[in-house]
């Protein structure tokens, strides 16, 4: 069931991002829920043709599921709000993943995303793909790019997917699908996508229980086992992984890892003298350029069935996404070099961890278990490390020992040159580098963040994350953000104390929270008022007599989250309704800059004046669009992660 | 200077409006793509509006009723202006009909003839489907142009479709603009007619030559 917020925020973001039509039917199956044709276009009010077209269109996106009964013969339609929602995120996904695997691979995933799902074949020719748009210079593309323009006359000669003709077409769509693929971004879309989950689970439920071996079973026995089995199928059923067979050693293809290569190693410690530990991410763009061409001589010359079907996998994209967020929350009072050393570790658990959490809806404060990632060796997250790290500037001294086989130079001496980005004379060994790395993970996984667990495995050292508790702590953290903002830090210390302690009454309260009466009475009033805390009596005689009834303050963050996600939503609604009643003001000029003619030649079309009028309306656009992206990533870590 | 007859301050004098942050570029680039995607799923073929209120709009349609007189005006550079879908366009583009509903395949492959010896269900779901009549007679009216690019591979009734779906192809328009009023005029059965009504006395000059140059042929 939707709530009113999100129902609308779903029904702006379809409206503004596909149009009306689509809008109205998501609408009208949010309010009734599921429905058949002809009940749909009883309360729809649309035409047979609109509702047909718009169905369509709109199941291609994903944007409803629907569900053909075997007992009355219908189809159901239904709303699909996660599509929906996801629309919010699409810039910050696409962001993501040009961060991770470049320009074009961005490129390829918002095509999937234009087209809703879409086979490979399809994508094979698509006009947009077949060339890389070139926004730096690089000598390295070039060549690549005749390649590129020959196997688009190829295509056209021979247009039904010959086979000889797809393994040598687009020079890169093949790579990089395939990288997307292994990292999980996208997935093979099963018909078992198109129904809601609801109805995959009774469907799976109803096909085990009709088995004959179930069906002797009796009671609880049966009950447990329709569900045990249930469960199996629908995940079978829905499994989309694609990136079996793509992942070389637990890396899959076409990360990009900051490995010592011959010829780029000159480059990068001139980059690391020069710019210190701050320096990598101009190694980045470096590498960005071999990347591909790396792979190509590589075991890439296989190109990805062109049979398959594919689409995003948000699931996972939300895993990503979740793991920034974290390395956000480490860089605020972890050093650079630890932030690094964590996005490794960070990295390869993201490539073993398929969704944020098992559950459907988020676990209540203090009933949820805690769920720890994938654990991670030692020894994988030294060999993701760039190797011209400077791992031991910002850490102390290491043991004496160690420090005495460096002629004997005193730690302080030490540390300060590590700071100062010299690089030490005397190599550091792999045993070292692995016990430096431990030690920054070690710093991590202090309080109160615990960003890292260790876990020793037979012996070997693994790391791993403890996402439970990390998804609570960011929910706190947002909470606590909020309230401060809201109510000063009174009222922080208040609901700390309260978070702490559980129910109190006032006296114990204000002796815990050292504060004067006066002010603690204000700050919970008006926190009362706004939702944050509340108040429980409990009456000591029958005649629940106000002067012999116990008042105790209580703060329920889970409750406290649920009102404030609603709230959120509503903000990302205003947001998006306020976009829409500025360009309703400006619409004769922005119809003006839309015209076929004009679009694309402003500069050419349009007058000094207009421009300005443009850019300014661009940057206030941005300005509401980034707002409801900042509120989007609040609603992440209330509801996703 | 009594304050007795002000309102006493129970709402804060001045509210501190708080400002939003600047983008981070990080932010920009996500705005970009954001509004990239949008682009591309407004220029895409799905995207569509529910009244694209303008005077093309058939007549004794519901569309024309609502038509804004002030700006909805055809202009010469309203050839221009970004035309809108008021119906998603399905053609042009491969489909997996297993992945929808069987009631849909007609829809989304215009030559799929249902087969008659499917199961129960399927005679149902076409009776369903059966369209009354005035959705019908507004399928057929739309212009019998077709449109002259040949990107649709499929057959022609399609492309006939097509043509309706925009809600103003070029040729219409231009057509509409050069003789405004005699469409009006052949269904209001002349009523009161405008153009006629300084025209009359002239009939004999026959303005319908065109001036000067059709006398001199008469004479």
């Amino acid at each position: 069931m939707m709530s009113q917020c999100s129902a609308e925020l779903c029904m702006l973001l379809i409206e503004d991002n596909f149009g009306e039509l689509f809008a109205r039917i998501f609408t009208v199956l949010q309010r009734y829920e599921r429905l058949t044709l002809p009940r749909l276009k009883f309360y729809a009010r649309l035409t047979d043709r609109q509702l047909r077209h718009g169905l369509s269109a709109m199941i291609q996106h994903h944007l409803i599921y629907h569900f053909t009964s075997l007992d009355d013969g219908n189809t159901y339609y239904e709303a699909n709000p996660q599509a929906a929602y996801s629309l919010v995120r699409s810039g910050k996904i696409l962001q993501l993943v040009e961060n991770r695997l470049g320009e074009y691979a961005a490129q390829v995933l918002e095509a999937i995303m234009t087209l809703g799902h879409s086979s490979i074949a399809h994508l094979e020719t698509l006009p947009e793909l077949k060339s890389k748009r070139q926004r730096i210079p690089n000598g390295v593309h070039h060549d690549e790019h005749k390649i590129d323009g020959e196997g688009e006359i190829e295509e056209d000669s021979a247009a039904p997917n010959g086979d000889h003709a797809v393994s040598e077409k687009p020079a890169y769509l093949h790579p990089t699908l395939k990288s997307l693929a292994s990292h999980g971004y996208i997935h093979r879309l099963r018909e078992a996508h198109f129904q809601s989950p609801n109805d995959n689970w009774l469907d799976a439920s109803r096909i085990i229980a009709s088995r004959p071996d179930v069906k002797q079973m009796k009671g609880k026995q049966q009950a447990a086992e329709i569900e045990e089995k249930a469960k199996d199928m629908v995940k079978e059923r829905t499994e989309g992984d694609l990136s079996r067979g793509l992942i070389y050693n637990g890396v899959p293809q076409g990360a990009k890892i900051r490995r010592n290569h011959g010829d780029s190693e000159s480059n990068k410690q001139v980059s690391n003298g020069t710019n210190g530990i701050n320096g990598d991410h101009v190694e980045d763009e470096g590498e960005e350029g071999n990347d591909w061409s790396e792979d190509e001589d590589g075991i890439d010359s296989i190109p990805m069935d062109s049979n398959l079907i594919i689409r995003v996998n948000y699931e996972k994209l939300d895993v990503a996404l979740r793991n920034t967020r974290f390395l956000e929350l480490a860089e605020q009072d972890a050093h650079s070099t630890s932030v690094e050393i964590y996005d490794c570790l960070l990295r390869r658990i993201e490539y073993q961890t398929a969704r944020c959490r098992d559950s459907f809806e988020i676990p209540r404060e203090g009933e949820e278990g805690e769920q720890y990632s994938v654990p991670i060796q030692l020894s994988s997250i030294v060999e993701d490390v760039d190797p011209n790290l400077d791992l031991a500037g910002c850490i102390g001294p290491m043991e004496p020992s160690t420090v005495l086989n460096r002629r004997g130079k005193r730690p302080l001496d030490d540390d300060t040159n590590g700071v100062n980005g010299d690089k030490h004379e005397d190599e550091p060994s792999g045993k070292n580098r692995a016990y430096e790395i431990d030690q920054h993970l070690s710093i991590l996984s202090q309080p109160p963040l615990n960003l890292t667990t260790k876990h020793v495995i037979s012996g070997l050292p693994t790391w791993r994350v403890a996402f439970r508790g990390l998804a609570r702590k960011l929910r706190h953290l947002e909470l606590e953000r909020m309230i401060e903002s809201r109510y000063g830090d009174v009222a922080l210390r208040v609901v700390r104390v309260l978070h702490a302690k559980g129910k109190l009454d006032e006296k114990r309260l204000q002796e815990i929270s050292l504060l004067p009466f006066k002010d603690l009475r204000q700050t919970l009033a008006s926190m009362q008022t706004g939702g944050f805390v509340d108040l429980q009596e409990v009456p000591r005689d029958a005649q629940r007599q106000p002067s012999k009834t116990i008042y105790l303050w209580y703060y329920d963050p889970d409750r406290v989250c649920s009102s404030i996600l609603e709230d959120t939503y509503k903000a990302m609604s205003r947001c998006l309704q306020r976009i829409k009643f500025e360009r309703s003001r400006e619409r004769d000029f922005l119809e003006k800059t839309e015209r076929t003619d004009v679009k694309g030649h402003e500069e050419e079309f349009l007058s000094e004046a207009e421009l300005e009028h443009l850019r300014n309306w661009k940057a206030k656009e941005a300005l509401l669009l980034a707002e409801v992206s900042r509120l989007d990533d609040m609603v992440a870590v209330f509801r996703d992660y | 200077m009594s304050k007795s007859t002000e309102p006493n301050s129970l709402y804060p004098q001045k509210y501190t409006v708080p400002f939003a942050r600047k983008l981070s570029p990080a932010e920009q680039t996500q705005v970009d793509y954001y509004r990239g995607l949008r682009e591309s799923f407004h220029e895409g073929p799905f995207y569509s509006v529910l009244d694209a209120s303008s005077s093309n709009a058939k007549k004794g349609s519901a569309a024309r009723a609502n038509f804004d007189a002030f700006h909805g005006m055809p202009t010469y550079s309203g050839r221009y202006q970004k035309k809108r879908r008021t119906l998603p366009k399905i053609t042009g583009r491969p489909y997996f009909l297993k992945f929808f509903p069987r009631e849909l395949w007609q829809t989304l492959q215009p030559n799929f003839r249902p087969d008659t010896s499917m199961d129960g269900y399927q005679a149902q779901a076409s009776a369903a489907g059966v369209k009354r009549g005035f959705e019908d007679e507004e399928d057929e009216a739309g212009p019998a142009k077709r449109t002259a690019g040949g990107e649709d591979e499929d057959e022609g009734d399609v492309d006939v479709d097509e043509a309706a779906l925009l809600d103003g192809d070029d040729e219409q328009e231009e057509e509409i603009m050069d003789d405004d009023f005699s469409e009006d005029d052949d269904e209001m059965g002349g009523d009161y007619n405008a153009e006629q009504y300084f025209d009359d006395g002239e009939d004999d000059i026959g303005d319908e030559d065109g001036g000067g140059g059709g006398g001199d042929d008469e004479f």
